[in-house]
């Protein structure tokens, strides 16, 4: 047996360096050494917030495969999109940051951007051609893969259209029309949202940019209430109002859940929403699906087409571990990219535009079923006359100011001043820029 | 017990409290005097700015209304109808014990399932009250269109919810009341009426006044009916405190400002229960 100590009881001098020796070596170990070190085969923390069924297999069995091609664990947790900025920042606070996370908030990317925390992804984006108003470059740098559009469609009762001779609305009023022809018994003319949520700002708005509204000019200041368009922000607000007798009651707490129960069911002629519509529709209404068709949102007099965007994309984030994080993200993003877009094939429209000639892709049932809707949102991404916007991404360049005015509610505010107190459409222009100059200044 | 045995006990008691409630309050104290426009950007010192800014803000003004108004209306209704209930539970009757059993049930429920479940019963399109009101010829109910009707209809949520823990507590209360004291009122000639001021009411005094702060306290802070029927909509006329505190520090990622609404949200609460004490103390024990 080793004897450790000399004989009055003290470490001899080589007890004492074999100790400082297996210290140092248990340190080194034990992932208290140089950031380098620890992160030798440190799994990848991917923060993940497309929480639908399909979507989580897709991420576990990724994760599987990952691990078994290159030993690395991918840990992937899951949490609602609206939790994510919460989450990323949490995370880098405590110590534990995620490696790779999910946004869905130009104005998250930019923030984390300007301080450091996520690293340019040219490297994985430059190789692609991409759909228009989707990579938000600072400098020419890109910090995340966007991999969907999330495309703001108008959808509308293909079935009662021609049930009651209407046509394809291309003018404000045209569209007011059909809905108050459509209203019969339970079923309501049309749903927008108009209360103070992210459904309202994604899918409310898109009359307004079709009319030609721009929130900001070149220098970031308001031009909501100026001569130009003011008058235009005010017939859209008088445009909202005559609609709004026409949508069933609730429209103020309707969001993404109401809105996409009403078009499954048919309780509504038209409303709002992405590709999803169709997914559900096939899985709980398959009647109601062939039932319904998408279009742009148009303006007053038939001359401008606007769609709002809701995108989503991966940022990898600055940490010990961004090398590895970005092999995954290479391997992703190459291999496994239209396998995960395949987790909700009409809903995911892709942003990289070679998917929509991809074979693996175009091979997908319902990609099939719907391709005549997938055309035309493919238009949607390419056309330069389409305008392609939305609140947060209103302005001459990315930046978080337009997303302050998104997540502050000035604008669906301005639709319930309008539509619930009554108040003077200029008015509520007035109110909603005034709150949006006290936002950003 | 060895002579160690309670000093330890103190320790790990005062040590929890600091380490899971003092030290996170002066942290969030502390936050208040921060200008960050996330969790991870470089914090600014601005001193009392954020204090400044949001006194001077009617919507702080407005959640502070809107607070009072929805915390004094849901405890009036709660304590109405929980003496109510409790004194109609507290009768002799058939199939007491299972009524008993029911009444206490919504308590029991999970908030968010509740209120989603609400949402969608009076859902404009789909909800089956809404249906079930069209079927009868009758108008649909604008639960949550205007800015009167989402503050009752938060407050009815809450009165639903929370009024069966009021009950349960008096129904205790009663069954500790003295009978003789009834059957010396009744001697005397009082009725129902007199007996319940004369005899239950002061009876269950004590009940009242720890009821009363306890739901002015959970009322007052409550956050999960608000935030999951309207958000503090419309036009910010169901925002509170807490809800205005969420809004800017999570949503707005002022933390500063939410930290700063937080802390006066407490130091008005502070006040309102330092002076309930003085005008209710509470009874020492004899």
């Amino acid at each position: 047996m080793t004897k450790w100590t000399s004989k009055n009881g003290m470490w001899t001098r080589r007890q004492t360096l074999r100790g400082v020796g297996a210290l140092g070596a248990g340190i080194a170990l034990s992932g208290l050494a140089a950031p380098a070190l620890r992160a030798q085969g440190r799994p990848i923390r991917f923060l993940n917030c497309e929480t639908g069924k399909d979507s989580l297999a897709f991420f576990a069995k990724a994760a599987e495969e990952y691990q078994a091609k290159t030993g690395i664990e991918v840990i992937v947790d899951s949490v609602p999109l609206a939790e994510t900025f919460t989450k990323i920042t949490n995370g880098i606070r405590s110590g534990q940051p995620y490696d790779v996370a999910n946004v869905g908030f130009i104005g998250h990317v930019l923030l984390l951007a300007e301080e450091g925390q996520i690293v340019p992804l040219n490297e994985l984006t430059d190789a692609h051609e991409w759909g228009n108003n989707i990579l938000f470059p600072i400098d020419g740098k890109v910090y995340w893969y966007p991999f969907d559009y999330n495309l703001a469609l108008i959808y509308y009762r293909n079935d009662l259209y021609e049930e009651n001779g209407l046509e394809i609305p291309e003018t404000w009023d045209a569209f007011a029309s059909n809905c108050e022809a459509l209203v019969k018994g339970r079923r309501k003319g049309c749903l927008f949202p108009i209360g103070s949520n992210s459904a309202t700002n994604w899918m409310s708005f898109g009359f307004m940019w079709a009319e030609g509204v721009k929130l900001f000019d070149d220098n970031w200041n308001v031009l909501l209430d100026n001569d130009e368009m003011k008058p235009k922000a005010a017939a859209y607000l008088d445009f909202m109002a005559r609609i709004y007798p026409t949508m069933p009651p609730g429209a103020l707490q309707a969001s993404y859940g109401e809105m996409l129960t009403n078009l499954v069911a048919g309780t509504v002629a038209h409303g709002s929403y992405a590709g999803r519509v169709y997914e559900v529709a096939e899985r709980d209404n398959p009647d109601m699906a062939a039932n319904l068709s998408v279009m742009p949102y148009m303006d007053s007099a038939g001359k401008q087409k606007a769609v709002s965007h809701g995108y989503d994309g991966w940022v990898v984030l600055n940490t010990d571990n961004t090398g590895p994080a970005m092999e995954f993200m290479r391997w992703l993003t190459t291999e496994r990219l239209v396998d995960f877009l395949h987790t909700a094939p009409v809903h995911f429209q892709p942003a990289r535009l070679d998917i929509y000639d991809n074979d693996q892709w175009r091979a997908n049932p319902l990609v099939q079923k719907y391709g005549d809707a997938i055309e035309t949102m493919r238009g949607l991404i390419t056309d330069p006359s389409v305008v392609l916007t939305s609140i947060d991404t209103q302005g001459p360049r990315p930046d978080v100011r337009p997303g302050t005015v998104f997540e502050s509610f000035a604008l669906p505010e301005m639709l319930q001043n309008k539509i619930l107190r009554g108040m003077d459409s200029g008015e509520a222009v007035d109110v909603a820029a005034a709150k949006m100059r006290e936002l950003i200044d | 017990m060895t002579r160690w045995m309670l000093p330890g006990f103190l320790a790990v008691g005062v040590i929890a409290t600091l380490v899971l409630i003092v030290g996170p309050a002066i942290y969030a104290v502390s936050l208040s005097f921060y200008d960050a426009p996330s969790l991870t950007s470089e914090p600014q010192w601005v001193g009392l700015a954020k204090y400044a800014a949001v006194l001077q803000s009617a919507e702080f003004w407005n959640a502070l209304w809107n607070g009072i108004v929805y915390a004094g209306l849901s405890i009036v209704l709660q304590v109405v109808l929980g003496i109510g209930f409790a004194l109609l539970l507290n009768q002799r009757f058939f199939g007491r014990t299972l009524l008993r059993g029911v009444a206490f049930l919504p308590y029991l429920l999970p908030t968010v399932i509740a209120v989603l479940t609400f949402k969608w019963m009076v859902d404009g399109s789909l909800g089956i009250v809404t249906i079930t009101m069209d079927d009868l010829g009758l108008p649909p109910i604008y639960w949550f269109e205007t800015e009167t009707a989402s503050m009752v209809s938060v407050i009815l949520i809450s009165v639903w919810l929370w009024t069966p823990f009021v009950t349960t507590t008096f129904l205790a209360g009663l069954q500790t009341v003295p009978q003789q004291l009834y059957e010396a009122a009744r001697v005397d000639g009082a009725g129902p009426i007199r007996r319940f001021f004369h005899v239950t009411l002061p009876s269950l005094r004590p009940i009242l006044t720890v009821i009363i702060l306890l739901r002015s306290v959970w009322m007052f802070n409550k956050f999960d009916v608000i935030w999951l029927t309207t958000q503090g909509g419309p036009l910010g006329a169901t925002e509170h405190l807490p809800v205005l505190s969420y809004r800017k520090a999570f949503t707005l990622y002022d933390i500063g400002s939410g930290a700063a609404v937080a802390t006066l949200s407490f130091v008005v609460l502070m006040a309102v229960v330092s002076l309930y004490f003085l005008l209710f103390p509470m009874e020492k024990a004899k």
